[in-house]
């Protein structure tokens, strides 16, 4: 089936946009009247060689960033990615202003009421929707759910893997979605029995026209999963323009890049979608590969996080005084499953002692673990954990090294000061 | 929002305000790693990888890194197939200068500014067709030698060998659209394109064989 490139579209459109720019400032009056070669050659100078951020149609980052905590942390400009560290985590619930970004290409910035969405492929009746009309189609659901983007905590790896240089316990979040069941959407179209994948398609572009559209497809099984969603709210508010606005998809428990962001298309496939998101990145070896390996051809699509956890509390180099409590807190999570048990081990992993987990909320939200640790002794002090889930997989102290840097879960550790 | 969350958050808040309570102090977190330059090593090939790669990254991706040849080979053929406009004969000139000035095994040489605008226009006038090949974005699913979403070029040039109406097939192939006959992806209509241009990128694919 085919997936429909839109880019032109889009070119065309941007083009109407510098056009109408450049009409503007050839009438604009007596000024004009004098300087207005000049600005019409100024003008299409910069058409041909337009700046380098910012095009028409997008959202400029500083826009961005000014809705977003001081606490979060710029890991790349072009394309935008930033991420609050572990212990600005220290949240039940992610607020909107520390929920980490990841863009392949720019910040569309769409008119949610000219926005549709269209469901077509293997499907018995093609649908397409209004935002508002979405709505009201089907019983709205609000829920938890992690996001994390694949290649979290990519910059722990050692040789550095290439990438987004996200923080070791970068790139995740857990706020809660609302929106429509995915799977009402596909069952109101009516499935075809050869119906195998579901492929969703964004409306971001790049700052060059030939940029490929971001699309990515799940198994038909993780799209008809009660949990996974086209949202349109976020922590109960419309989605910001960074995070997908107006709808998205939200995948729970998988690699960010299935949770295609500011969604118009969604194409039922027979088989995986073929594409550079799909096959060129976001894969990680059948079996691991030396450090600085290339990825091999057998390299498979990355899909359900692995087990993780981070502690959120103390943060690093922290001080306490000796004889009162220390509160160690964190948030563990696994893609398919559940969280298990939480250890934690203040002498580099000699011993563990177990903490307590917080009574499980939705089904993909992240657990909070919390324990009180007393120290004995004053000095440097380390805490380190580490989750298990309920399939028997604990995190590892590293994980395999893979060329792209995905699926960080290696054991967090945060250091702070006893004082006598 | 539950309830269930409302008592949870009140529960941290509570528990973040206890903490403080209890005279936490909070020390500034450990150093950063220095900032990676904004701009290239001036070096054989600077000039031209700045082109190519600035239009949609900020030099820090590169300025950052530290990767093997291989891993460099690799992301530019990624990003190529992510539709950054750099032509077949650019490749190498960019591989040798990221490879050279920003290697995890090797320490790189000494800055040549001299050198920066090499390749800059190398085969820009030359084949001015494989140059369409990519301003078009067609190698964002075809490639010279290699199947990718789409068949590579050499593929169709093969399959068209010795047809005498291979130019006029093909050109109504792109404009047109296909029926998927390499794969379960369809070829998507290009209705925009110039006579001009289909005509020199058609001429360009046939003689690829």
């Amino acid at each position: 089936m085919a997936l429909e490139r839109d880019r032109s579209e889009d070119s065309r459109s941007r083009e109407v946009t510098r056009r109408d720019f450049i009409a503007r400032l050839a009438g604009a009056g007596a000024v004009t009247a004098l300087t207005g070669a000049a600005l019409v050659r100024e003008a299409l100078a910069q058409e041909a060689k337009p700046a380098p951020s910012d095009p028409p149609g997008t959202v400029p980052n500083a826009q961005v960033m000014a809705e977003k905590s001081p606490a979060m942390q710029v890991h790349s400009e072009r394309p935008l990615t930033a991420s609050v560290p572990a212990e600005q985590h220290n949240f039940a619930v992610t607020p909107t202003d520390r929920m980490f970004i990841r863009n392949n290409l720019l910040t569309p910035d769409i008119d949610a009421s000219k926005h549709r969405l269209a469901v077509k492929g293997l499907v018995d009746k093609e649908l397409a929707f209004s935002v508002e009309e979405l709505k009201k189609a089907f019983p709205n659901v609000t829920l938890q759910a992690m996001m994390e983007c694949a290649g979290s905590g990519r910059s722990a790896y050692s040789p550095r893997a290439s990438g987004t240089p996200w923080l070791p316990t970068g790139g995740m979040g857990c706020p809660t979605w609302t929106g429509v069941r995915l799977r009402d959407v596909l069952a109101a179209a009516g499935l075809k029995p050869n119906a195998a994948h579901v492929a969703g398609q964004g409306g971001d572009f790049g700052a060059v026209p030939t940029a490929a559209p971001v699309i990515r497809s799940i198994p038909l099984a993780k799209a008809m999963e009660p949990n996974t969603l086209i949202a349109w709210g976020m922590n109960e508010a419309p989605l910001p323009k960074v995070h997908g606005y107006p709808l998205r998809l939200v995948v729970p428990g998988w690699v960010g890049s299935a949770s295609t962001k500011w969604l118009h298309t969604l194409t039922v496939l027979d088989a995986p979608f073929k594409g550079t998101y799909m096959d060129r990145s976001y894969r990680i070896p059948k079996h691991p590969v030396r450090p600085g390996d290339k990825l091999p051809p057998d390299a498979v699509v990355t899909e359900a996080w692995p087990v993780k956890s981070m502690i959120t509390h103390p943060a690093p180099n922290a001080a306490f005084k000796l004889g009162k409590p220390v509160l160690i807190e964190g948030r563990a999570w696994v893609g398919e499953g559940a969280i298990e048990k939480v250890e934690l081990s203040f002498n580099e992993g000699v011993t563990w002692v177990r903490a307590a987990i917080n009574a499980g909320g939705d089904k993909y939200a992240w657990r909070i673990f919390s324990y009180e640790f007393y120290p004995k002794t004053p000095g440097y002090t380390t805490v380190i954990a580490r989750a298990t889930d309920d399939r028997g997989n604990t995190q590892p102290m590293i994980p395999p090294w893979n060329p792209l840097g995905y699926f960080w879960n290696g054991w967090h550790r945060v250091g702070f000061m006893v004082e006598a | 929002m539950s309830c269930f969350r409302k008592a949870l958050q009140a529960g941290v808040a509570a528990a973040a305000a206890l903490a403080t309570a209890a005279g936490i102090v909070m020390a500034p977190s450990s150093a950063q790693e220095p900032e990676p330059a904004r701009t290239l090593i001036p070096g054989k090939g600077s000039d031209l990888t700045t082109a190519r790669c600035a239009t949609c990254h900020d030099a820090q991706h590169i300025t950052r890194a530290r990767l093997s040849r291989g891993e460099w080979e690799y992301n530019i053929q990624n990003m190529i197939e992510r539709g950054a406009p750099i032509a077949p004969h650019e490749v190498p000139v960019i591989l040798d200068y990221l490879a050279t000035y920003y290697n995890r095994d090797s320490a790189p040489p000494a800055p040549d500014p001299s050198a920066a605008g090499y390749g800059l226009d190398a085969g820009a006038g030359a084949d001015p067709a494989a140059r369409l090949i990519t301003t078009h974005a067609c190698v964002a699913c075809h490639q010279l030698d290699r199947r990718l979403v789409g068949p590579s070029f050499r593929e169709v040039a093969a399959r068209f060998s010795g047809d005498g109406a291979a130019a006029e097939k093909l050109a109504k192939k792109i404009r047109e659209g296909g029926a998927g006959n390499w794969g379960n992806v369809p070829m998507p209509p290009h209705p925009q394109l110039s006579e001009a241009d289909l005509g020199q990128m058609v001429g360009w694919i046939l003689r690829q064989k």
